[in-house]
Order: structure tokens, then sequence, then C-alpha cells
């Protein structure tokens, strides 16, 4: 998955020039001591850029969250519809199989403001909506036990050591040798399948998918996390806390964790927008969701249908674009924020 | 240095058992029941209890999954017979990855039909990767700050926000439906030694989707590493004696520069040999990727194995050979 870059300068150029605000010499003035979380978030809310994907990626968890009252106030549905209603089947007439009202040969039909589906008729708008939402919660889902796993990997090898350290570090590596695609291609057709007859399918279809993605994405968080713990657990305020006789897991989560805010949240904020990917790619392959709405899955319907009805596959195309452009945009601007190296 | 490798080839060994074990692991435990979709596609829909029992049978799904996973590994050392029903016998020659249950043909033997065009989509995207992201990459860190570098950078970022299948698949529709460039029109695999041409034409919009998208990262890299060599004390040195600023970012800056680069290159080239799967579906290309696809979508056991086995294998030769040209590049490293 998406490795963060640790050469020095090589994103910081988003920002525009250098700012007559430096947030550095204003905090001169006033003496109050400041955590890196603050440092970084008084960063982030100068940064225009991370201020406009943060309000985009919003906008998108909000239609996520409320895609029901959204989709109610449209007045649409996923209820699939007796396609000869809405779609043309008379062959006399011109444009068999496409909508008879809305785009793309009748002009705007407020009922259905996003269009029909050709060959289904089923609506767009909830299609687009309840899309949103299956990404959102796949997406945030898989990175949230993707990174739970990670963080308690690294803690436990880097701060356990030897044999420990050996084996876990090798499933990590194990895991980075497979490659992603391939590997959840071959899994997650398997794993529908076998839960495919029970009632709760689409429930099924999409733990399925949140487990395949978490599988193949806590390695960076791991070894990031590794890493740091290798150089901390030396340092003085971890040995005076063994000293002191305190249980391992409290100097593991009170002591170690909250010096790993940084490498955690950086790693979040760029494994969000590569799950987003992922999810509406395999879903454009045709073995992610197939059982509820996604955009991937839209994508891959209105390929067929481009030349003559090109605003079908724009529709899903824009979501999944916006939202990972915002969420990647973000992840760097949340990165350059966290890093005293780059000067904005 | 040569025990190193031998080190990483035998810890290279074990991870390819363990990949094939899972897959097998997979399919004995994974479907329901493994044997149906194979049934119900050769029998057309129509797979009664006792044809999926025959299909079970002959495709060792009633054996224990380890069984079968020993005759699979003895295959691929020393060769095996492979039966398929009462009469039909066939000789598998080693390396035998088995016969495919859908097509009933060898599968090392279709392998190596299908390795030319991922070959081809590989190593033309990534020469463009190369070819040009690092002269854009140089050419910005040498303007760095100006209007014109910021521009690019931005620009570049964006694009390598985007997801690559939309990218190449937007490239797909707009260059061969919506405008219909006729050059464009045919894309696919056509052997190069039957139609060097075709062969060039079929494939030259997977590697214009793949190199245009890829070359922004590129860019990026050899920028942030090209500035960080700019910045040292030898190029100061160079310039000071007198070079000419193309012989100091050239001859001195550009080695330097490169050898992160490489690092990132020799990976990601290896990602790109074990299937290219979007490019291959979009461009409809026959590749190891589209038949990966195929075989997992029709539960194809040997040729799912095949394609697991060769992916993994393929990235762990590209990680080694990464590491050993790293050591030659940049004398401070010791391989251990």
């Amino acid at each position: 998955m998406s490795a963060p870059a640790t050469g020095p300068e090589t994103l910081g150029s988003l920002s525009d020039g250098p700012e007559v605000t430096d947030p550095n010499s204003k905090q001169g003035k006033e003496i109050a001591g400041k955590s890196p979380m603050q440092i970084a978030f008084g960063r982030l809310r100068k940064d225009k850029i991370a201020i406009a994907c943060a309000i985009v990626v919003f906008f998108f968890i909000l239609v996520a969250i409320f895609a029901d009252l959204i989709a109610k106030a449209f007045g649409v549905d996923l209820e699939t519809v007796t396609a000869c209603e809405v779609l043309e089947c008379n062959f006399a007439e011109p444009g068999v199989g496409y909508p008879k009202t809305g785009p793309p040969f009748y002009p705007f039909d407020p009922e259905h403001p996003f269009g029909l589906a050709p060959r289904t008729g089923a609506d767009n708008l909830a299609h687009w909506i309840y899309g949103c939402r299956t990404s959102l919660l796949i997406a945030g889902a898989a990175t949230l036990f993707a990174s739970v796993v990670g963080i308690v990997v690294g803690l436990v090898a880097g701060f356990a050591g030897g044999v420990v350290d050996k084996v876990l570090s090798f499933i990590t590596d194990f895991f980075l040798t497979i490659p992603f695609l391939l590997a959840a291609l071959t899994i997650a057709p398997i794993i529908i399948d076998r839960f495919g007859t029970s009632d709760s399918y689409e429930t099924v279809q999409i733990a399925s998918l949140i487990g395949i993605l978490s599988m193949f994405g806590w390695m960076t968080v791991a070894r990031l996390i590794r890493g740091e713990v290798l150089s901390l657990r030396e340092r003085e305020f971890i040995h005076a806390a063994r000293v002191l006789g305190m249980p391992t897991r409290r100097i593991l989560f009170r002591e170690l964790l909250p010096n790993l805010t940084a490498p955690i949240v950086i790693s979040i904020s760029l494994m969000l927008p590569a799950f987003v990917a992922a999810e509406a790619g395999l879903a454009f392959l045709g073995i992610g969701v197939t059982g509820s709405a996604s955009w991937g899955q839209t994508i891959a319907n209105a390929v067929p249908y481009w030349s003559n009805y090109p605003l079908y596959l724009w529709e899903p195309l824009i979501g999944v674009v916006a939202l990972v452009l915002a969420l990647n945009l973000l992840g760097d601007a949340v990165r350059d924020a966290f890093d005293p190296k780059t000067r904005r | 240095m040569f025990a190193y490798v031998v080190k990483r080839l035998l810890s290279g060994v074990v991870v390819l058992f363990l990949i094939s074990m899972s897959v097998f692991l997979l399919f004995w435990y994974g479907p329901s029941e493994p044997a149906q979709t194979i049934c119900d596609r050769d029998t057309s829909n129509r797979c009664t209890p006792a044809r999926l029992e025959v299909f079970r049978e002959n495709l060792g799904f009633n054996n224990e999954w380890y069984e079968e996973y020993g005759t699979f590994v003895k295959g691929v050392v020393a060769g095996r017979e492979i039966q398929f029903g009462s009469t039909t016998k066939f000789q598998c020659d080693a390396p035998c990855l088995g016969y495919s249950y859908r097509t009933k043909a060898p599968v090392f033997e279709e392998m190596k039909t299908r390795m030319p065009a991922t070959f081809s989509v590989a190593i033309g995207g990534a020469f463009l990767y190369l070819a040009i992201g690092i002269p854009i990459g140089v050419a910005a860190a040498r303007r760095r700050g100006t209007l014109t570098d910021k521009a690019l950078v931005s620009s570049f970022l964006v694009i390598s926000s985007i997801p690559y299948y939309l990218f190449a698949l937007l490239t797909w529709l707009f260059l061969t439906i919506t405008w219909e460039i006729p050059f464009f029109a045919d894309t696919g695999y056509f052997p190069i030694t039957d139609n060097p041409a075709k062969w060039f034409s079929g494939m030259l919009l997977a590697w214009l989707a793949l190199g245009a998208f890829g070359c922004t990262q590129y860019t990026r890299y050899a920028r942030g590493s090209m500035v960080e060599v700019l910045n040292e004390d030898y190029i100061r040195t160079a310039k000071s004696k007198g070079l000419t600023s193309n012989s100091v970012v050239y001859k001195h800056g550009l080695r330097a520069a490169l050898v992160p680069v490489i690092t990132i290159f020799g990976i990601e080239f290896g990602t790109l040999l074990a299937g290219t799967i979007f490019t291959e579906t979009i461009f409809d290309i026959e590749g190891i990727g589209l038949w990966a696809l195929e075989a997992v979508v029709q539960r194809d056991l040997p040729v799912v194995s095949a394609t697991a086995l060769f992916g993994a294998a393929v990235l762990i030769i590209a990680n080694i050979l990464v590491d050993v040209v790293y050591s030659i590049l940049d004398p401070r490293v010791r391989l251990s």
C-alpha cells in the first residue's frame, strides 16, 4: 500500500511560498508549551489546500452518514423497478434500453436528478449516495482494523525483541511479499462465495472485504511503529518507568503510545484513500461489492454506455476521484504538518 | 555477498511454500463446495449431486488438502501423471503446475504463452516511467522554487492521487471511443514475431496510460533526490571549479540522485511483471493478470496457484536484485 516517503523536501512544495505568518515566530511571544498534535493542527489550519480537502471529505462523510435521509429528501431509493416502466422498450422508438425521462436523450427530470441507469432502470442518485456509504464504511473500518493490528504488532515486536520480534517481523515481511491485488483477487470471491447463501449476503460481503483489505494493510504501520519503538525503548523515560516497576502493558499504552501519535496519524491518513481506491477497484473488476451499491460497480456497468450516456460513468467516477484526491492531499498535508523539517 | 544472496533465496523458497500452501488451504476450506463452480460450468448449470461427486473425485477435493499439495509439489520438482476421469491421462513434465480445470491444458505451457503480453506491458510502461519521469524531475529540481516547478509538482501530485485504473479507463474511453483515433483503435496483444507494427500499436495505449500515470511519481522521486544532491558540498566544489551547469547536474549530480530512484523502480517493476491486472483488463491484453482474474472467477485452482506463485517469485527476485544493485551503486551499503 502507499508507503509514506520519508525523504526530506519531497512534497513540501504545496505551500504557497514562504508565509508571512510563521507559526514559530508567533509562538515565540507567548510562553506556552505545545504538543506536537497542537503544532500540527495549527499548521493544518493555515494550509488552504488542507482546509479545502477537509471540507470535501467532510461532505462525503455527511452524505455517507445521512444517506437514508438524503435519499428520502430527493424521493429516490435503491428499489429496482420494472424496467419497461421507465426505460424505452418499444423497438420502434429510438434509444431502446435507455431511460424514457432525463438524460441522455430527454431534458432534466427532477424526480431523478442524476438520471436513471440504462438496462436496469435503477436510480443513479440513490446508487451514488449509497455507494458513498459503502465506500467510506469499508475504507473506514478497514483502516481502523489495519491500524489496530499494525500498532499492536509493531509495539509488541519492537518492545519484546528477541524471538518474538523475529517471528513477527517474518510474518510482516511475508505479507509484504504478497502482491496485494493478486491476493485480494484470489481471496475475495472465495470468501464471499462461502457465505453467499446466507440471508445477510450484503453484510457478509462487506465484512469480508473489510477483512481482506485490513489483512493486507497493516504491515506498513507495523514496520513504522516497530522502528519507532526500537529507538524509543532505549530512552530515559522508558527506563525510568521500568525501574519504577510499571507493568509492561502500562508502559506500552501509557508511555510509548502517546509518543507514536505522529506516525499513527500519518499512516491512517494515507491508508484511507488507498482503501477507498482499492474498494472501488475490486468492485470495478467485478470481485468486490456486488450485493449493494458501489461506485466501482457502477463504473464497470457504465463503460459500455459511454458513447451515448457519458453522464452515467462520470457520476460515480467523479465521486471516487474527488474522495480519493481530497483524502490523499489531506494526507500529504497532515504528513507535512507533522514533519518538523518542512518549513511552512 | 554470495552468502547473503543464498540466504535471501532460501527464505524466498520458504515464502513460496507458504503462499502455495495458503492457496490450497483457501480452495479446500474457503468455498462451501470447491467443485461446484467447475461442475456448474462443465455441465451448463445442470450439476446434479451425482455429477458433483464425480467432479469432486476427479479434481481431488475428496482427498485431504495436504495429500494433493504433496502431489502438486512433487509435480513441480519431478513431474507427474494427471488423470481426468477414468480414460484421459496426461503426462506432465517438471516443472508441472498442473492442468487447468477450465481449458484442460497444461498450466505451465499456457503461462509461457501469456508471459510475453505482460512483459511487453511492463517493460514498455516502466521504460516510459523513467524516460519521462527522470528528465522532468531533474529539470524541476534545477528550477526549484520557480512557478514552473511549483505548477509541475502540484499538478503531478494531483494526477498521482487519482486511482490508476480510472486514469487508464478514461484514457481508453477518450482515445478509442470518443475521439476514435484510428491508430489506437485495436488494443490488445499481438505477438511481436508475427507483426511488430501491430504489436506496437496494440500496446501503445497501455504503455501511454501506464507511463503517463507512473512517471508522475518518478518525477517526484527524482526531483526530491536531485534537490538533496544539489545541496551537497561536492556539487558546490564542482561548480566552483568552473564546470558548466549541465556537466555538474548530469555528470556529478545525476549518478548519486538516481540511486534511491532505482531502488523504488526495482520493486515497482517487479510488481508490474507480477501482473498488470487493471491495465490488462481495461486494454484487453491477454496477459498473466487477466488470466489470474479469469481463473479466480472460475475457481480454477491450478491456474490460481500458478499465478500466485509466479507473482510472489517475481517480487522476491526483484527485492533481492534491488538490494544487490543498491550495494553496487552505493559503496557505503554493506549486505549482511
